[in-house]
């Protein structure tokens, strides 16, 4: 069949449209009609969910390796960047399976901010952010993909701080733009490095000319960009923060769409990263660091939403191992699979906490497994796709990555911490389930328990499908890019099952009775260690805006109020004139002994003058 | 408006105390601001400027206390403890809930750097010395692990080992009476 190209353009630019109108109409002057959400925002992002699927079959029937679009935009005598899109495996798949979260994330939205009084604010800011991300995800050109995240960061920020008379919403806004920040400095350095060097941003013009060069300082930035984006250690605190943002916003942004830009940064960068080895070493070693730590971190910390940005932490770190086997094709595998059951459990955390009335710490939830059974069965769907549970989503991404793993070569450490992690992970979901669903009621006798709304109920659904079946769909009908490995000994080929299985059975060991064991806690150190994330927060956040703020106002003050606007201005013409001032003035006191002194130096002067 | 600062105007010019332009200006901006008696001075010198100045401020004599006289210009500004908005009680019925302040109170000359979006210096669990020690010893010892990981990898072999001495036939029991197989698992 003749496939024409220009049909994945205009099925873009059809999605863009279908996205932009709803917020074009709110810039009109006076409020927009109520219930315009249910009307303008649910119904484009549904329709938009369907065009994006055009492209994808086309693409997967045809068989087609890639399809760029590009249009001139600004030149120089030397430089140019363009418009163009990139449409793609990566960009055909995740444009629809971000639109089909978006689609079931706004519908849930719809039920849990109906009682917001700037609601309609909100979901044009989720339009926004949406359309960020599809520039980001269809860009060919690392100038506007660098639109796409800037776009993306500043809607997270509006979004965290949604609540905005919180001081501590401000303060994580406040966070996540400072550590994105952090962390667009190194995009930035290696945006300037190719266009010193390769004197181009297109990425195909980047792989092909980047010959020769040693890659390693630009593929680090990317890194730094990513670690940055995707809360990677060091850059990791803004993530947990970002909780203080609505249910809604933690589902979209910070699990399925944008913590993931920066791994797709990665993932479209990948030809540059994989002739850099250094570079892989750094995205080993920090995933796998990243991935054990912020699984620590999770066993211990009671708030339920917490817990989940702390297992979306891990996840991410997990994909950086991915990008650091250089495995580009199974990390965008895992972002896919991981978009749908995380932004389930999101949503059924949201269903939770407002059922029991704001509640949101664990050991106050219990036995709603009754008066929720959707939420209950939902969530419990979602924790076992995340610890790899075969056949569903996160199976079919986490099992090849360990089996990569295990069959690679690569640093010892670094694959003993992923295994660790992928067994905490276990553990802590089976805690999730435990606190959450099973056992006895521990909230309030009184609470508003319920799930009889469609608008709750249809997108957890939907989500559910996704997480049973995206696994299946998307691997039968994508061919890998890397040939896999084939054979390899039974004990690595169940190394993954025999692992989460493990971390299943630690967890259950662990809640047992407390007559078994003596101690509520193994290690209070530990404990201590990981509630307080390693007391990372507590020193960065303290000792970094304290000396940066005490030097700027110190740099303020000496620096330029006391030197330059005193000692070097005023002062400086008090300092020079007054020895000249006084000399001047002393010489021509009137005194006919200093008269005659200067005439007898002066009659001197011109003497030797005329001799010499 | 106009009506009555016309008629003001006209008051004023009849008094016959120049333009009376002055009588223009609405009545409410003089109560705006503060006099000239409430901005900084320069450092208290006696006890009665102490006091004075202390008055100034709204605070008690003992609990005020200058920043010394070192030429950077703090003048009589008192010196307010460092800490952090954070620290104040979070449940007490604040006149400005989000910065914990009520109307009046002396700001601390740094008061940007201590609210609550910034620096907090609220008591840790632990102390920082212990905080220092445990996190940074957590990363050295990872960055250790690493290290050694890097020079031990883990891989899977592509071919069984090969030994010395016809695969260390007689070091496994092998008949020495007997001409062993020649093994090869591979060659380089």
């Amino acid at each position: 069949m003749w496939f024409p190209a220009s049909v994945l353009t205009s099925t873009l630019i059809i999605i863009f449209f279908l996205l932009g109108y709803p917020v074009v109409t709110t810039l009109v002057s006076g409020p927009v009609k109520p219930g315009w959400a249910k009307t303008h925002v649910k119904p484009a992002v549904k329709t938009a969910f369907f065009v994006s699927l055009i492209p994808l079959f086309l693409f997967v029937n045809e068989g087609v390796e890639v399809v760029i679009a590009s249009w001139n935009w600004m030149n120089t005598m030397t430089f140019d960047v363009g418009i163009s899109l990139k449409f793609d495996h990566y960009s055909l798949i995740f444009t629809p399976v971000a639109l089909y979260v978006s689609w079931a994330i706004m519908e849930f939205a719809m039920w849990y901010m109906q009682d917001d009084p700037h609601m309609d604010q909100f979901f044009k800011y989720l339009l926004i952010f949406l359309i960020a991300m599809i520039v980001l995800v269809t860009a060919n050109n690392l100038f506007q993909l660098f639109i796409g995240w800037e776009g993306v960061g500043i809607m997270s920020f509006l979004l965290i701080g949604w609540w905005s008379s919180r001081a501590d919403a401000n303060t994580a806004a406040l966070q996540a733009v400072v550590y994105n920040r952090v962390g667009d400095i190194g995009l930035i350095f290696a945006l300037a490095w190719m266009v010193t060097n390769l004197n181009s941003w297109e990425m195909q013009q980047v792989f092909v000319t980047v010959e020769g060069f040693n890659v390693t300082p630009p593929a680090l930035g990317l890194v730094l960009a990513a670690a940055g984006k995707s809360a990677q250690f060091g850059l990791h605190p803004w993530l947990p923060s970002a909780m203080e943002g609505p249910t809604p916003v933690s589902a979209l942004l910070h699990s399925s769409t944008m913590v993931v830009a920066g791994i797709f940064l990665l993932i479209r960068m990948s030809p540059l990263l994989e002739k850099s080895p250094t570079a892989l070493t750094v995205c080993l070693c920090l995933g796998a660091l990243t991935a054990l730590f912020t699984a620590c971190c999770a066993l211990t910390h009671n708030d339920l939403k917490k817990v989940i940005a702390f297992s979306t932490s891990s996840q991410l770190g997990l994909m950086m191992v991915t990008i650091g086997l250089n495995q580009p094709q199974l990390a965008f595998l895992h972002i896919c699979m991981h978009a749908f059951f995380k932004a389930m459990l999101f949503l059924c955390s949201g269903s939770i906490i407002h059922s029991l009335g704001g509640e949101q710490d664990i050991r106050k939830m219990g036995a709603i497994q009754r008066q929720t059974p959707w939420t209950s069965s939902c969530f419990t769907i979602g924790s076992l796709a995340l610890t790899g549970m075969p056949f569903l989503a996160g199976f079919f991404s986490k099992d090849a990555i360990i089996e990569a793993m295990t069959t690679s070569h690569l640093n010892a450490w670094a694959l003993i911490l992923t295994l660790i992690a992928t067994a905490f992970t276990a553990v802590y979901s089976l805690r999730l389930i435990y606190f959450v669903v099973m056992v006895n009621p521990r909230s309030m006798a009184i609470s508003p328990i319920g799930e009889g709304d469609p608008q709750l109920i249809n997108p957890l659904k939907r989500l559910a499908w996704g997480s049973i079946l995206a696994g299946l769909c998307i691997t039968l009908n994508v061919l890998p890019f890397k040939t896999p490995v084939m054979s390899m000994p039974p004990v690595l080929k169940l190394i993954a099952v025999i692992v989460t299985v493990l971390g299943f059975l630690t967890a259950l060991w662990l809640i047992a009775p407390l007559g078994a064991r003596t101690q509520t806690t193994l290690s209070p150190n530990m404990h201590r260690f990981t509630s307080m994330l390693g007391f990372y927060p507590a020193l960065v956040h303290r000792a970094t805006p304290k000396l940066s703020l005490v030097w700027g106002q110190t740099a303020a003050d000496q620096m330029i109020d006391q030197n330059w606007l005193e000692q070097v201005g005023p002062k400086a013409t008090v300092t020079l004139n007054k020895p000249l001032i006084t000399t001047t003035s002393n010489i021509q006191q009137g005194i006919t002994k200093t008269h005659l002194t200067l005439f007898l130096l002066a009659l001197i002067l011109v003497v030797s003058m005329i001799i010499f | 408006m106009a009506g009555v600062g016309f008629r003001r105007w006209a008051q004023a010019l009849s008094r016959g105390k120049g333009s009376g332009l002055s009588a223009l200006l609405p009545g409410y901006r003089a109560a705006s601001g503060g006099s000239k008696a409430d901005l900084p001075s320069s450092y208290p010198l006696t006890p009665e400027a102490k006091a004075a100045a202390a008055k100034k401020y709204n605070m008690r004599v003992d609990d005020y206390k200058p920043y010394p006289d070192q030429g950077e210009g703090y003048g009589d500004y008192p010196k307010l403890p460092d800490t952090s908005q954070q620290e104040r009680d979070p449940w007490y019925q604040w006149d400005h809930p989000d910065l914990r302040r009520n109307w009046g109170e002396p700001m601390h000359w740094n008061f940007d750097i201590f609210t609550r979006n910034r620096v907090d210096t609220s008591p840790t669990v632990v102390s920082w010395s212990t905080m220092c020690k445990q996190l940074f010893g957590f990363i050295g010892f990872m960055l250790f692990m690493f290290y050694l990981g890097e020079k031990y990898p883990a891989y899977q072999p592509v071919a069984p080992k090969q030994y010395p001495y016809n695969n260390l036939y007689l070091e496994k029991g092998g008949d020495p009476e007997k001409q062993p197989e020649e093994v090869v698992n591979y060659k380089i």
